[in-house]
């Protein structure tokens, strides 16, 4: 049985800060990680893996060569292979073009898949777009913000437990289906240094534009139907009134008129 | 050159800086000041300072030794044996000397350094070195200043200040004038190693500038302090040798010793040092190993063979006691995220942490060495956890830290029942060779005891920290008398009686143990020199009863 798990690479913070004269995010010194829920998506991989015989477990990510860091700490966690899907012409693809891109990578590097594991979203964009556009494209049943998931003992459907919003809900759907995931482990797992070591001997495919049976002209930029116009932070919220200087006397009648023209009092 | 001159302060004006007067008020709005991490609590004194500067601090001083009143200083008020919590006189905080003055490559040693104010805290000159922004240097207008901040920016490597004594908010003065380790010091050695130059305010208010390398005890063993004055203090350097261990235990001496080093880890009691140079080293990529274990002999038999292994270099080796880690098997049960680790192994009954430099993008890791030394001691690295990302390295340093900040909770709770106990925790290191039986004997005797007790600390460096936590006073009292045994015994194997903590206030009664009444009689004769008046940090080193 083939579980692809797939990963993106962002920033290690999510506060990161925006350049104001250009409006791009300031990258220096952020380091970039492994995101959050990818990788609870992986733990729920990891899991089924640990559970049954015969899984395999590819994780596959987007984007520039050095993403090839996420796929090495899904290597180390328990992922059998990595494939990286990278080529310039791929650059500053939308959700859509991101989702094809995979969706087609899939089908071309593991086309016997079973089940599909995503995080429920980035913690860097947080469109949680992705995820769905690829069952779309793959034509699959999809389960969102799942927090468990199981297998039928014949393996033929996931048993996904789904959070909504009075609480959970239990739902099935025969495989190939996409899960995305929005919790999985309690405290990120901690591999050994055995595993660290072995990911290094391990499989990670790259995959190129030309390998993909997509149109140059529906891959990255090109292909995207929405385009990032202007990144600009949240205006500031309303500072607070601070009284100094004053006297303690005149400071508190400032305050108690205050609550009393605010109604607290 | 022997001799040194001191100079005078630019001449600031007393009245004009901030002090709080009476021990009432002190105590009722600057409560704070009272103690420090030792949580030893203050006697009455009279006045708290706040100088903004050197010129502020020369004029109390002077006005301080003029009026005969004994000063204590306080830095982060980090440390762990009352340094810094005064018994009388004044209290000058020296908080607001927090800036940095200066990163520059110094062209003899092709090293660059950081020329800061005492009170810069070690977590914000980590964090300023990161982003290699310095808040105050930008708009300094001294070219060479300017200069210097330009060529390190332009460095494209990372570099960071070495000693890690784990109490990151500590301020680097304070870690200078107690000569701080910690688990860095395995690879790196103590604070000591990366002081380059210092600005010492002697008790009148004068100050030394003390470069590194430049001014050496003459070889009858004797340093000469003129004052602006012309009047000359000789200093005559003791003659006992230094335990073949890490320590932190009274003053540092030997022959022909540079005198920077006098100062380094003299707690205050020589004089106040204002501003230091430092050394930083390029900062590499680690990666962070906590290695499971069957039992706490293993985890001592392992260290043992890491340090013998010379294909290994590793930035520190650290230990958790099995009952260490059941201790935080217990929090990981009430709620599994409190640890920030995964579940610890059912079978792991002690462990070794450690790091080592590792290159994430390497095609090949080559740990051939590492592999073959734990499985010699019937171990597997696939018990193990590891940790590059800096996200990673960070939390497996808190979960170090976990061990030490569960025990001083548990024993605060401990406290409100029996508000007489305190917490017994050994800092002692002893020399390669004699780790074993150290270990033998703290196991044995706690366990003879029937004590509630937990380990940990640095054992590359034999300095392994036993926790004792008395529950009544009975244990308490057992606890002190075996807290004593081991001072003795590690002093008896050449050790130190306080490798990191310094001595303070709560320490000096071991001083004892380590040196003759004779070699205390020579420190305080250092102490005299530089301080006739017997006014700065009193009590500190030096039991109240023999203070000079």
């Amino acid at each position: 049985m083939k579980i692809v798990v797939c990963v993106k690479q962002v920033p290690e913070v999510t506060n990161v800060q925006v350049d104001p004269a250009t409006g791009t995010l300031i990258r220096e010194g952020v380091k970039s990680i492994l995101n959050p829920f990818c990788e609870y998506a992986l733990d729920h991989a990891v899991r089924l893996k640990q559970a049954f015989d015969n899984i395999s477990i590819s994780a596959i990510t987007m984007g520039p060569p050095q993403a090839r860091d996420v796929l090495l700490r899904c290597l180390e966690l328990g992922a059998d292979e990595g494939i990286l899907v990278t080529d310039r012409k791929f650059a500053g693809a939308d959700t859509w073009a991101t989702a094809l891109t995979l969706a087609e990578a899939i089908r071309t590097a593991v086309p016997d898949f079973d089940l599909i594991l995503v995080g429920k979203q980035a913690i860097d964009g947080d469109t949680a777009q992705v995820g769905p556009e690829i069952a779309e494209i793959l034509g699959l049943a999809q389960i969102t913000y799942g927090v468990e998931v199981n297998l039928s003992s014949s393996r033929k459907q996931v048993r996904v437990t789904q959070e909504v919003e009075r609480g959970y809900e239990v739902v099935e759907a025969a495989l190939p289906a996409l899960v995305t995931c929005s919790k999985g482990e309690v405290v990120r797992r901690a591999p050994s240094f055995k595993d660290v070591l072995q990911a290094r001997k391990k499989l990670i495919r790259t995959i190129w534009a030309d390998a993909i049976a997509i149109p140059e002209g529906q891959l990255g930029l090109q292909g995207s139907f929405t385009q990032v116009v202007k990144v600009f932070p949240p205006p500031a919220k309303k500072t607070n009134t601070i009284l100094q200087n004053l006297e303690v006397e005149k400071a508190a009648q400032e305050i108690f008129s205050f609550l009393k023209e605010k109604r607290f009092l | 050159m022997h001799e040194i001159n001191s100079r005078s302060a630019p001449s600031g004006d007393f009245s004009k800086v901030k002090c709080i007067e009476g021990f009432e008020c002190i105590q009722a709005e600057y409560s704070a000041y009272l103690t420090d991490e030792s949580k030893l609590s203050a006697r009455p004194f009279d006045y708290l300072f706040f100088p903004k500067s050197e010129a502020e601090l020369a004029a109390v001083m002077a006005e301080l030794h003029r009026r005969n009143i004994p000063m204590t200083f306080a830095g982060a008020r980090t440390g762990l044996v009352g340094g810094c919590v005064p018994q009388e006189g004044a209290l000058i905080s020296l908080e607001h000397l927090d800036q940095v003055q200066a990163v520059y490559r110094d062209p003899a040693s092709a090293e660059w350094r950081v020329k800061a104010q005492t009170s810069v805290s070690l977590k914000n000159l980590d964090g300023m070195l990161r982003v290699k922004q310095f808040p105050g240097l930008e708009q300094n207008p001294d070219p060479v200043v300017a200069q210097g901040l330009r060529d390190f920016r332009e460095d494209p490597n990372q570099y960071f200040y070495p000693p890690d004594p784990t109490e990151m908010s500590a301020s680097l003065g304070g870690s200078v004038v107690t000569n701080a380790s910690g688990a860095r010091t395995y690879r790196y050695g103590p604070t000591r190693a990366w002081v380059r130059g210092i600005r010492v305010f002697l008790a009148d208010g004068e100050y030394l500038d003390i470069p590194r390398g430049k001014y050496f005890a003459s070889p009858g063993g004797q340093f000469v302090v003129w004052n602006t004055q012309g009047v000359a203090s000789t200093i005559t350097i003791p003659d006992y040798p230094q335990p073949r261990t890490k320590s932190a235990t009274g003053f540092y001496a030997a022959p022909q010793m540079d005198l920077i080093d006098l100062f380094i880890g003299s707690e205050g009691t020589l004089g106040v040092v204002t501003s230091v140079d430092v050394a930083l080293l390029k900062r590499e990529e680690k990666v962070s190993i906590i290695q499971f274990l069957d039992s706490d002999e293993q985890a001592v038999q392992l260290a043992e063979a890491m340090r013998a292994e010379s294909r290994l270099q590793l930035d520190f080796l650290e230990f958790y006691s099995g009952n260490a880690l059941n201790l935080l098997r217990e929090l990981q049960k009430v709620e599994p995220s409190t640890v920030g680790m995964p579940a610890i192994p059912d079978d792991a009954r002690g462990a070794i942490f450690f790091e080592m430099s590792f290159d994430p993008h390497a095609e090949e890791l080559e740990y051939a060495a590492l592999e073959e030394v734990i499985a010699s001691c019937g171990a597997s690295l696939e018990r193990s956890w590891a940790g590059y990302e800096s996200r990673e390295l960070d939390r497996f340093k808190v979960f170090r830290h976990m061990v030490p900040e569960t025990i001083n909770s548990i024993l605060a709770e401990r406290k409100k029942q029996y508000p007489g106990i305190h917490k017994l925790g050994t800092d002692m290191a002893v020399p390669d060779g004699h780790l074993q039986e150290m270990w033998q004997l703290y196991k044995s005797r706690c366990e003879e005891l029937n004590l509630e007790w937990y380990a940990f600390g640095h054992i590359g460096n034999n300095h392994i920290h036993v926790n004792i936590l008395p529950r009544n006073m009975d244990d308490l009292n057992n606890g002190m008398q075996l807290y004593a045994a081991f001072a003795r015994k590690a002093v008896e194997l050449g050790g130190s009686v306080s490798a990191e903590h310094g001595i303070g206030k709560i320490k000096s009664k071991f001083l004892q143990y380590m040196f003759t009444p004779g070699q205390i009689q020579q420190m305080r004769r250092v102490k005299e020199a530089l301080d006739p008046k017997g006014i700065l940090n009193p009590n500190d080193i030096f039991p109240a009863e023999v203070h000079p």
